[in-house]
Parts: structure tokens; sequence; C-alpha cells
């Protein structure tokens, strides 16, 4: 039987209970990301203090002809997050959409669609390194048999990006999951409704399921977006190191490459600032957006 | 389908041979699908039995020839994997209870908050979805070194104090809030205190959500590959990613061997998500695990 | 309101205790662990794990705890990382290329006072080259362990099939560059080249000796001098191997097999390195190999490469340390590092033993290593140049696969790196 007596009032236990998480990220995450920020206005390299520098890191890294490297990498996380978001929300969708329904075998293609997601990011990287392989990887060597043209790849400046939104493509199954728990807590009933009203595939798909699965599908998006400007970290470092000649450095790597390469611990901070209001802007924009939609929408 | 019953009636049994029709293009579809996603993986395994040294045929190689099990056995000879694979474990068998614990504290308290308390954690939650790992690197680097953390576990494991992620308490607190007030509300008036409920009462009830938060941990934990590389340096703490980094500078285009590393660092994680994933991936528990 | 409040309490209280628990331990007296940190290949490694063996033979009271990194660029980042977190190895191996950017900061203890010290070496036991490349601001900070340089190998069994005499010495551009020719070959008639007559990393140190015996220079105190005629010249002619000649992969051969890695497999006649990758291909080549001198043109030049036993500033074992880089730079201790063929000794006496020149143990010449320390040119002592060889580097590449004309990329190179030479940490 439960104990009558408490020993402390049920509102400080929920505080206890939330002590861990909101103690560790006050530790790990805020008190790191704070001295983070206010590393990007000085000039630091770990072995001499600190000396301020105002806002010479911005200046430097935006501004410096001689090192367009954070340009680059910017411009080519935009070009990665232009093409990876909206290609893996649809994918994601498409594939929800298809594996829906409960049908014989329909748990065997939802794990399968899954597993590429599972596979540990070192692992990952290396396998498509050797997939994309120019002379000797399976991709090329089908394309060859095809006497289809051979792209460099990795090798190339122009195709080595696309290589890295392919296996972004390929890592699909969370998104694809959240829209599966999106489908399925729309109650059958609409559908009923709807096929009684005569609706056809398409419609209820445009007119029902979209706005029932909207909320999803921006959670999903926001989420995307702010994943693609940082998880290409470890197949870049694995697989390219940012070649060739910068075609697929991306922030992350750069940062890495600023702050713990060459010890610029200032401009490192700088560009990770930079990334971060990027990103909140653009899931702002996305916001903004998708409410003058809505409200266009609204009949 | 109930063939017997429609073959009596010429209308229906032309509305089946549709639904079979329609079937077979629903099950060819997905069939490609499912080729395509585990493609990568196929081609893994076939690169890994290649003979390394030869030059490579020009022609895609299903299954090599000759098969080079030798690879293998290689591979542990290099690199002291079977050590690297144990340490991954140790560090993943610590991290996942531990996250379940906080993140399902987290997100247990979250949920029996008002309604403000609750708006407030769950903007502060996304929040810190948002900051980027690149942010916290190097200061993270330099207060563990000043901590005496280098080197050591305590720095791979450290996310897991706050839950590991915050999606993690996340997909706790919609867990929770599914469940219905009534039994919280019957428990409190039974006099159980917050501990009392989460475990006796909300924790049973969210199982979908425990084994996914447990397999997502540790995929997490396993894949970690810049937190071992920055913190660990003695050779008999490495973990499986830091070890196939270093297989890869050894030798960076023995793609058999660098595929037999892959194999080696993916299977565990395969197998354990084929075992647990029909717990969050059939349809009842689905809606379980992402809801209002 | 107040739940959050409570909240903040329990924050604070807990935050303080875990600081006051966690405080670092205070450092200890002189004591006898030295760990010491190297990078290589398992064949490397396993020369160090010898010496280390047999250090603790004799000085059983230290203990020495061997750290491996196998990447030279993860090494440096490596090294970089533990100094800026004040947590480095004692002792560590650095190449001169690498110095000053550490010693400007003060991050190691000058080894020449313990040197003048030593009752076991001498400085004029060691070549002048390799000892001065360790000089910065008017003392020796480091023990050189080897004086490499350049080289050729070359696969002996290619050469005899195709009815070719071995490299020799004085042999000029011209020669090199119909050696290579003729041993490119397209074996099976699919249009692909299937042995290359020469491989090389597209790298920075791997042009400099070409610019030097073009007569030109790399650089002053100032910045890099790539744009004379002299060293576009040459730079000129070592991206023609791959641009024009296709006497070494193109970028998509080299990213599907390493140019080493086709070396040691047998599929190129000529290879490009320091003494590095001896020990490796004593391991694995399946065919007979040599090496041979880098050709000349208007002058004979060549890179020296050399690595350093270096103390950590921040050590607290020194003298335990200093006790290990001795013997490791002893003639016992270099001898045995230079047994497992991985170092051309800076101390005279072992380089000329024959430990180091034994005719009967691959590198049949490695009496050429010695013959090119009076041509050995240096890379100046600069505290950015681990960027500026970045970024050459970079460029290098983009012309040596066709991406960029030579002198596009070396002004880029100039531009670009010009800011590194002036930055004062």
């Amino acid at each position: 039987m439960i104990k009558r007596v408490r020993a402390l009032p049920y509102r400080t236990e929920l505080g206890l209970m939330l002590v861990p998480y909101l103690l560790g990220v006050a530790g790990l995450i805020g008190l790191p990301a704070l001295l983070s920020v206010g590393m990007a206005f000085v000039f630091y390299d770990a072995l001499s203090p600190p000396t301020w520098a105002g806002l010479a890191n911005f200046r430097e890294i935006l501004t410096d002809p001689t090192d367009p490297l954070f340009k680059i990498a910017l411009a080519n996380s935009l070009y990665f997050v232009a093409l990876a978001v909206p290609l893996r929300t649809l994918g994601a969708l498409g594939l929800a959409l298809w594996l829906n329904r409960q049908r014989r075998g329909v748990g065997l293609y939802r794990a399968a669609v899954y597993l590429p997601t599972v596979i540990p990011d070192v692992a990952y990287a290396l396998i498509w390194l050797w997939i994309f392989n120019p002379l000797y990887g399976p991709v090329n060597l089908t394309l060859n048999a095809l006497n289809l043209p051979t792209p460099g790849w990795l090798a190339d400046g122009d195709t080595a990006k696309l290589v890295f939104v392919i296996m972004a493509l390929f890592q699909i199954g969370e998104g694809f999951v959240v829209l599966l728990a999106g489908l399925q807590n729309i109650p059958p009933e609409y559908y009923a409704s709807a096929a009684v009203d005569g609706a056809n595939r398409w419609q209820i798909l445009r007119h029902l399921t979209l706005p029932l699965l909207a909320p999803w599908l921006l959670l999903l998006t926001v989420r995307d977006v702010i994943l693609s400007f940082q998880t290409t970290f470890t197949a870049n470092f694995i697989m390219t190191g940012g070649g060739p000649y910068y075609a697929t450095l991306f922030l992350p790597m750069e940062i890495y490459n600023e702050a713990f390469d060459a010890f610029r611990f200032g401009p490192g901070a700088a560009m990770m600032l930079l990334m971060f209001a990027l990103t909140a802007a653009l899931i702002g924009v996305m916001f903004s957006f998708l409410n003058d939609w809505r409200e266009a929408d609204e009949h | 389908m109930n063939t017997k019953q429609n073959d009596r009636n010429p209308v229906s049994s032309s509305v089946s041979r549709k639904r079979v029709s329609r079937g077979l293009i629903y099950h060819a579809i997905s069939w490609a699908i499912l080729i395509l996603f585990i493609l990568p993986l196929v081609w893994m395994v076939s690169a890994s039995l290649r003979q390394p040294g030869l030059a490579p045929p020009r022609i895609i190689e299903w299954i090599p020839n000759p098969i080079a099990w030798g690879n293998y056995a290689r591979l542990f000879d290099l690199l002291p994997v079977g050590r690297y694979a144990l340490n991954s474990l140790i560090v993943s068998s610590l991290a996942v209870p531990l996250t379940l614990l906080t993140a399902s504290w987290a997100g247990f308290a979250m949920a029996q908050l008002s309604a403000r308390g609750r708006e407030r954690l769950m903007t502060f939650s996304l929040v810190v979805l948002m900051i980027p790992v690149t942010a916290v690197w190097l200061t993270r680097y330099v207060l563990f070194a000043w901590l005496g953390w280098v080197n050591s576990y305590l720095a791979l494991l450290a996310p897991g104090i706050m839950g590991s992620s915050p999606l993690f308490i996340l997909l706790f607190y919609w867990a929770f809030r599914r469940i219905p007030a009534e039994l919280y509300e019957a428990a409190r008036l039974e006099g159980a205190g917050a501990f009392v409920i989460w475990w006796r009462v909300a924790l049973p009830l969210a199982g979908a959500t425990l084994v996914a938060v447990g397999l997502l941990a540790f995929i997490l934990y396993w894949s970690d590959f810049i937190t071992p590389l920055l913190y660990l340096k003695s050779q008999s703490l490495y973990t499986l990613p830091v070890g196939l980094r270093q297989l890869q500078e050894m030798d960076r285009t023995n793609w058999p061997l660098l595929m037999a590393g892959s194999v080696v660092m993916t299977t565990p994680v395969i197998v354990l998500f084929l075992i647990v994933q029909r717990y969050f991936l059939q349809e009842s528990r689905l809606a379980g695990i992402y809801g209002q | 309101m107040s739940i959050f409040r409570k909240i903040y309490a329990w924050h604070l209280t807990l935050l303080v205790l875990l600081l006051t628990a966690c405080q670092p331990t205070p450092p200890t007296a002189t004591s006898d662990k030295v760990s010491f940190m190297v990078f290589g290949d398992p064949a490397e490694l396993k020369a160090y794990q010898t010496l280390v063996k047999v250090f603790i033979t004799q000085h059983p009271e230290i203990e020495i705890e061997l750290i491996h990194i196998p990447g030279q660029s993860d090494y440096r980042q490596r090294l970089a990382a533990d100094f800026a977190a004040g947590t480095p190895a004692d002792v560590v191996l650095i190449n001169y290329r690498r110095l000053a950017g550490f010693a400007i900061k003060h991050a190691l203890e000058p080894l020449g006072p313990y040197l003048d010290q030593s009752a076991a070496l001498n400085a004029t036991d060691f070549y002048t080259p390799a000892l001065d490349a360790f000089y910065w601001q008017g003392q020796h900070v480091c023990i050189p362990q080897n004086i490499s340089s350049l080289v050729v190998y070359y696969n002996q069994d290619l050469f005899e099939a195709a009815g070719m005499a071995y490299p020799q010495t004085g042999w000029t551009w011209d020669d090199f560059l119909a050696t290579a020719q003729a041993l490119t070959k397209d074996t099976d008639g699919d249009g692909a080249t299937d042995q290359y007559g020469l491989g090389v990393e597209p790298e920075f140190i791997r042009v400099a000796p070409f610019i030097w015996q073009n007569g030109g220079d790399l650089a002053t105190p100032l910045g890099l001098t790539l744009g004379t005629p002299e060293a576009l010249a040459a730079v000129q002619w070592f991206v023609n191997w791959q641009v024009t000649h296709h006497i070494v992969p193109g970028r998509a051969e080299e990213e599907s097999e390493s140019s080493e890695s086709r070396f040691q497999n047998g599929r190129t006649a000529m290879y490009l390195n320091s003494r590095r990758i001896v020990p490796t291909l004593r391991e694995a080549a399946t065919f007979e190999w040599d090496v041979a001198p880098l050709p000349q043109n208007v002058a004979r030049a060549t890179l020296l490469h050399a690595d350093a036993y270096c103390l950590a500033a921040v050590s607290k074992a020194k003298d335990a340390a200093w006790t290990f880089i001795e013997f490791a730079n002893s003639a016992d201790g270099q001898t045995l590092i230079a047994k497992t063929g991985r170092t051309v000794p800076s101390l005279k006496a072992v380089a000329e033993s024959p430990a180091f020149l034994d005719p009967t143990v691959k590198p049949a010449h490695s009496q050429v290593f010695l013959d090119e320390i009076p041509y050995i040119f240096r890379l100046p002592l600069v505290p950015g140049w681990v960027d500026i060889e970045e970024i050459t580097s970079a460029e290098l590449q983009r012309a040596f696969y066709g991406d960029a004309p030579v002198a596009e990329a070396m002004v880029s190179a100039v531009t670009r790196a010009a800011p590194y030479f002036t930055e004062n940490d």
C-alpha cells in the first residue's frame, strides 16, 4: 500500500525530477554556449589570455579577401539545406502516405525505410565513400554498364555536394515515423465522411490529409533545417575534409577547422553565432511564410 | 481476401481481381523501396569480402570471388577492435539507463506542470534543440579539461545527465500526456508522490516510448564520433567510431578493410533495431509516441 | 512561479556541491610516469614499442605510456588540442615544420640546456642540418631523431620487365620524365591506365624540392615567392605530370586508390616519399624495390624531413622524460629505431653504421639518404606554417588536377597565405 505520509510536496518532487535536465542543460549547453558567444568578441588561442576584439572577428570572416572560406562554407551549407530539406520532407511524406495503411508486410517495409537511419555516422560515411567511388564503386560501375556517363562524384567539385544530399535522402527514417504518427492521428471517420461526400484520392490528400498533417510537416521541416546545418560534420570529416578545393566545405567543418585546428577561437565562435542567427532567421521566415499561406487558405 | 465467396459472384470476382492486381503493384513498389534502402548495407557487406590489394574489378561483383573472410581477421589484427567494441558497448549500456531515467523524469515533470510551466519548458527545450553542437564543442572541452574529465568516459556520458537530447524529453512528455488524467488523479488521491506515480503509473503505460528512446539513445552513443575524438587519449579507451577513423588513417583506400570495420560497427545496432522496431513501427504503438 | 524558484535553489546547491567535489587533483611531486605520443603506421608503431620495451628494462623505475595516433594530420590536431587544454603528453614527436607554432607559445621546454649537460649526448654527434632545424630564438628546442629527405622509391621488377635502367644519381628532369612515361602502361587495352610510372601526393612539400632545383625559392620572411619565373616553371613541370603527361593518377583514380597503395601493390613504378614508408614496404611489398635520389635540374636539392623528441613545458616529469629522450637518441636507442627502417638516424655514428646502411636489408641503397644531406634544404620556420602549407597544397591540387592554371593558383596561394607570415600570436 502506498504510504499516506509524504515527505515532500508534489511540486517539489516534480522540481527534483527536472533538476538533472535543467542542471545538465545549464552546465553542458547553456554555460558553454554563452562562453562561446563571448568568445566571438575576443582574440583567444587557449594558450594566452583572451584580448578584446570587438567586431574584428566578424569583419575578418565576412570581408577578408584573403580568407574566403567562411563565405564558401556558408554558401555550401545553404545549398545543402535548400536541396536536402525539401527533398527529405517530400520523401518522408511520400513514403509515409505509401506505407500508412496496415497491410501484410508493411512492418517489414517500414523497418527497411528506417534502417539506414540506424547506421552509425562513421560507418555510414565510409559506406557511401565506397558506393560513390569514381572508379570501383557500385554506382559508377552500374552507370558504366548502362553506358551512361560516370561523374566524378566526390572527386569533382560540381557533383561532390550532391553525394551529401543523396546520403541525407536515405536517412529519412525519423521524419517518416513522425509523419506516420501524424497520419495515424487522423481519425478514420474523416476519411469515411470524405468518401461519402464523393471526394477522390487527390482531393482527400489536398484538403483533408495535408492540412491535418500541416503541424507535423512544419515541425519536421523546422527540425530538418536545424539539423541539416549541423549534421554534415562527421561525413564531411571522414569523406572529404572539405575538398575538392572547398567544394564540400560545410559550416560545421569550417568551424571545427577554425577553432580546433587553427586555434582561432574568436573567428570560430563568430562563425558559430552567425550560423545560429541564420538558422533562426530561416525558421522565422518559414513560420511567417506558413502563416501567410494558412491565412490565404482560410476561406 | 475471401476469394471463395467472391468466385460465386461474377461482379465481385472482377473487383477482387482489381484488388489482387493493386495488391501486386503495392507489394512490387514496396519491395523496390525496400531493396533501395537496403542496398547500401548489401554493398557494404559485399565489399568487405573482397580481396584487398588486387585491382578491383570493373563490373559489379555482388559476391566477390574469392571471398576474403580474412579481412575480418586482419581487422582484429591491426587494431584492438574487440576492445573498441567492448568500450562502445560499455558507454552505451551506461548511457541508456541514465538517459531513460533523466529524460522520463523531465518529461513526466513537464507533463504534470501547469499550462504555463509546460509552455515555457517546451519553448526552452525547442530553443536548446536549436543550439548548434559546434557552439559547445570547444568551451565544453575547456570545461571538462578543468574538471579532469579528459580521457575518461565521464565526458562521453555527461549528456546523459540531461536526458541526452531535448527530443527524448519531448517524446516522454507526449507519452505521459496521453495517459488519461484520471489515472494520475486516482494515484494522487491515494497519496502517491510524484516519483511513485512516475514509476507505477506513467512508465508502465509508456512502453513504446521507453523502447524507442532506449534504441535512439543507444544509437546516439554507439555512433558518437566527435566526443571520443576530442576527449579520449588512451588507446585502451577508444570506441569503435574512433577506431574506424584510425583504420581509415592507416590505409585510406583499403576499401575491403574499411567496409569490414563498418560491418563490425553496424551489425550490433542493426540487430538491436530489428529486434526492437516492432514496438514502435507498428500502427497501434505509433500514435502513442508522437501524440499530443 | 514558486516552483521555478525552488528549482533554481536546488540547482545552485547541486552545482556548488558538484564543483567543490570535482576539483582537479593537485599536482603531485615529480612522478615517474612519462607519456610518449607518436604517429605512424602499425609497422612504425612496432618500432617505438620496441624502443620503450628496451628502455624500461634499463630504467625499471620509469613507466612509459605510449600513445599512438595513426594519421599525421590527426596527430597534429591532437597535439594542438592537447597543448591548448594544458594536457599534452610529456614527450611528443614534432616535425620541424610545426615547431615554430608551438615554440612561439612557449609550449615546449627547450632541450638545449639538457643536451649541454648530458653525459651521453653531444651536439656535435648529430648532423647539423637536423639539429639546426629545431633551433629557435637562440637555443635548441628539441632533439631530432632523423634527417630524412625526399627520395624516389622504385619497383625494380617493373623496371626490369620494361627493360629500363635503374635511376642513377645525377639523372635530370628529362630523364625522370622519360622514365616515368615509358613505365606508364595500359596493360589490358581497355583505355584506362593500369600501371602508372609515378605516384606522388600533390602537396606543397612534394613540389618544394623541384622549385629549389630550378633555382627558385619558396619564401622570404614576408611571404611566399611562388610568383617568380623559376618557381612557376618548376610548379608547371610538376603539374604537367598529371595534366599533360598523365604519368600520375588523376583525381578520380587517386580517390579510388591512393598512390601509396598502388605502389605497395606493385602497380606503380616510382613513388616519391621520405624514409617514412620503409617499415611498411619491408612488411608488405611483394616485389624488389630500392631508393634513388631525386632528379636534378639547375641545382641538386631535396627537402628535409625531420621530427624530434620534444618536451612539454607543463610536464610534471621532466627529468624522467629527459632520461627517456636521452636514451631514444643515444646510439643504442637510435640503432633500435634505425633497424626497423623508420629513420635516417640523426646521429652520425649510427647513420654510418650497418644498422642503417646494411645493403642486405631493403632499401639496399640507404646510402642515398646520406649522400643527399649536403643538398638538403629546409622550409622556413614560421609560426603560421600549418596554414600556409594547407593553403598552398589546396591551390596546388587545383592546378594539378587541371581545375585552374598554375599561375592563377600560385597567385591565389601567395595572396591567401600572406596574412600568416605577419600574424603575431
